[in-house]
């Protein structure tokens, strides 16, 4: 008679898998730390942008022009989220790297790989965990939303969602990094420093290179936190979306690759490499995604409605030549009132830094300095204007149509609200931290044993 | 339990073997060249003092170590690394896993995972004497209690061989008996066990066969009247055994 092989079943049932590790992550005195930590934090934030928005809605009351100029998104989530996404990118990858790091400094991590399941599954299974650990450590700024609501804020819920989304995909990459930085560690405190050099480092690029032209450029979208800032401004980039998506499935991807021990580090770093080299290539391929929705309720990302569809119908090439140098303000209207929104509102834009650096920091006499050039088809003009007032007559002009009917639309009427926040102290300083050692203390009980454990007549 | 249909191999072939596993750091060989089978229901020792290599050998043969060169085989058949963990589940030495759960979730966690029936891990827990401390958590258990909820989990795993880093260190005289029963039990209902032991009392008390591990190398192996017939002590222990042949 032969001996049953093997141990046939090759994957085992996630369940007991999925449990274990939310059981784990939810276990440790990381995640309650930083929800203690972040109650303060994002209670403090709120009540200041409640109070800077109550005092510029008084004046605003008065006066329809100002009120337009009051949105919800940026007094109040922005800067209330803000806070939220300093706790996660400092404090969130010590809740993360605990999925993995206890494991690895316990051993534990030798017993992990053996059971049936495949790598994979186990570091899915955590980035599961971690993304329920990040909707817990929402739940300070998540109340904050609520309470502005209950204050009689307004909510656009397009804008709303998007934020929120962002931040999502904001904490699953730092969590999928965490892990990364955890499966490379030998401890939970270096694969905290890794991950920290990172997210710290996303801030270092961001102070030193954003608007900088040519390679710096290119690094400075590296950042990390380039991930959140198109959604603080109401944008939901497909092409964005999707290469966090990317970058997320690589982490998790090269996580996999140096979880298993056993496997010689060269082994390891071959597959590493092969990863990295796919996943940069769907980078660049989502970044050639162009299609990208302003979901602001003030539309301020976009042209009026009738000139967004006028210029869709533009196919020929743009090519714009701008004269400026990339620190001068009048670039960065340029870039935000026009130059953006063309982007997104016709197929085929083409933005190039033309003319001398020093034109602006050296005075520079070059009498080209400060001008813009559009090419479209055959026909060329320039302006020297930053406003789509005196640009899109410009382009109408080269394309040979003409300029769109303004069609009548509700002007965005602001959302000015005189409120006090006040109340909002008791709950960020005292309610809520209170419900969080509450519930605290309720994970941490000791559990009731399971029945099954202690079953009478067992095979013994 | 599952374990407890395994029959006893009648194929000649043993179901484990490894030929020629070495492990080097740097220069220096962990393991040289060890050479071992093991068969059905057995119980088959790895002794030999701290800094013998049986940790290193024992996570070589489970996959969890990569090796410089030699292979494991089942049946005769090479067991790929991929594969080693449907075949093989090794025990480490010192781990304490997963501290701030409760014993009892654990077990639970490893009962779930290999769909055991509420019975199979009833009987484990009661076997390895775990019932009196299933409501502590990990981190406050003692070591020797720790060491049988480490045993409760190998236990409930159904793989066909089990290997195990010191599986009696931390109990005493008694305990120890009460767990060379519980390995014995399984045993004889098929299972493989290679145990990894530095106290050559245990060995003796609970192995069918052994393996004289020293220096990383196998100095000697057979059940323990072969290695007395080889070392020529016909009366002596396997101290005396160990110290002649090292």
């Amino acid at each position: 008679m032969r001996l049953r092989e093997t141990y046939g079943r090759q994957s085992g049932p996630l369940w007991p898998l999925l449990t274990k590790e939310l059981r784990e992550i939810t276990s440790g005195r990381a995640l309650w730390t930083m929800l203690l930590l972040l109650c303060p934090l994002v209670g403090y934030s709120f009540f200041q942008a409640v109070s800077l928005y109550s005092e510029a809605s008084t004046a605003a009351l008065q006066s329809p022009v100002l009120a337009s100029s009051l949105s919800p998104l940026d007094g109040i989530l922005v800067p209330t989220l803000g806070s939220f996404y300093v706790a996660v990118t400092l404090l969130f990858p010590f809740v993360a790297i605990r999925a993995l790091g206890q494991e690895k400094e316990t051993g534990a991590l030798h017993l992990l790989v053996q059971l049936p399941y495949r790598p994979s599954t186990l570091v899915s299974a955590k980035l599961a965990a971690v993304l329920a650990a990040w909707m817990l450590a929402s739940i300070p700024a998540l109340s904050a939303v609520v309470l502005w609501r209950i204050l009689g804020g307004h909510l656009a819920p397009a804008e709303t969602a998007n934020l929120l989304f962002g931040h999502l995909a904001y904490g699953l990459l730092v969590g999928a990094l965490a892990l990364f930085s955890a499966s490379i560690s030998d401890s939970a405190a270096t694969a905290a420093i890794v991950a920290l050099a990172v997210t710290i480092g996303s801030w270092v690029l961001d102070f030193t290179v954003v608007g900088s032209p040519g390679l710096l450029s290119w690094i400075a979208q590296l950042s990390l936190t380039q991930t959140l800032r198109p959604f603080e401004q109401g944008l939901l980039s497909s092409g964005l979306v999707l290469g966090t998506a990317w970058a997320i499935f690589g982490l998790i991807a090269l996580a996999t690759v140096w979880l298993p021990p056993g496997v010689p580090p060269r082994s390891k770093l071959r597959r590493s490499l092969l990863w990295v080299l796919a996943v940069a290539v769907m980078l660049g391929a989502a970044t050639q995604l162009k299609l990208t929705v302003d979901v602001t309720e003030d539309r301020r990302n976009s042209f009026p409605t009738a000139d967004q569809k006028l210029l869709a119908t533009l196919r020929l090439p743009l090519l714009v030549t701008v004269h400026l140098a990339p620190e001068d303000p009048r670039y960065a209207d340029l870039q935000r009132n026009v130059l953006a929104k063309l982007e997104r509102a016709m197929p085929n834009v083409s933005v190039t830094l033309g003319g001398p650096r020093q034109g602006f920091s050296r005075g520079n006499s070059d009498e080209s300095y400060g001008e813009i050039e559009y090419v479209y088809g055959s026909r060329s003009d320039t302006s020297r204007s930053t406003s789509p007032r005196e640009i899109l007559p410009l382009l109408y002009a080269l394309a040979g149509v003409s300029p769109p009917v303004p069609t009548p639309r509700s002007e965005y009427p602001g959302y000015p609200l005189v409120a006090s926040a006040d109340a909002t102290i008791f709950w960020f300083f005292g309610g809520l931290p209170l419900l969080i050692v509450l519930s605290w203390w309720w994970i941490r009980r000791t559990p009731s044993i399971d029945s099954s454990l202690v079953h009478e007549g067992g095979l013994s | 339990m599952r374990s407890a249909e395994l029959p006893i191999c009648e194929n000649p072939v043993p179901p484990l073997s490894v030929r020629s596993l070495t492990k080097r750091y740097g220069e220096e060989p962990a393991i040289d060249r060890v050479t071992f089978s093991a068969t059905a229901g057995e119980v088959l020792g790895i002794i030999g003092p701290n800094g013998a290599g049986k940790t290193t050998l024992l996570e070589a043969v489970a996959g969890l170590l990569a090796v410089n060169s030699g292979e494991v085989f089942w049946h005769g058949e090479p067991l790929p690394f991929s594969r080693r963990r449907n075949t093989l589940f090794y025990l480490p030495d010192g781990v304490r896993p997963y501290r701030d759960e409760a014993t009892s979730q654990v077990v639970s966690f490893f009962a779930g995972v290999y769909r055991r029936s509420a019975a199979e891990t009833a009987d484990t827990v009661s076997s390895v004497g775990l019932r009196p401390v299933l409501h502590k958590r990990v981190h406050e258990l003692s070591k020797g209690y720790n060491r049988r909820l480490l045993l409760a989990l190998a236990l409930l795993a159904p793989h066909p061989v089990l290997l195990m880093d010191e599986p009696l260190d931390g109990f005493d005289l008694r305990q120890t008996r009460e767990i060379v029963e519980v390995l014995r039990n399984r045993a004889a209902r098929g299972r493989t066990f290679i145990l990894a032991i530095h106290q050559l009392v245990d060995a003796e008390r609970v192995c069918d066969r052994l393996i004289l591990l020293a220096g990383g190398r196998v100095r000697g192996a057979g059940t323990l009247n072969e290695l007395r017939v080889q070392t020529g002590l016909p009366a002596g222990s396997l101290e005396d055994i160990f110290l002649a042949l090292t």
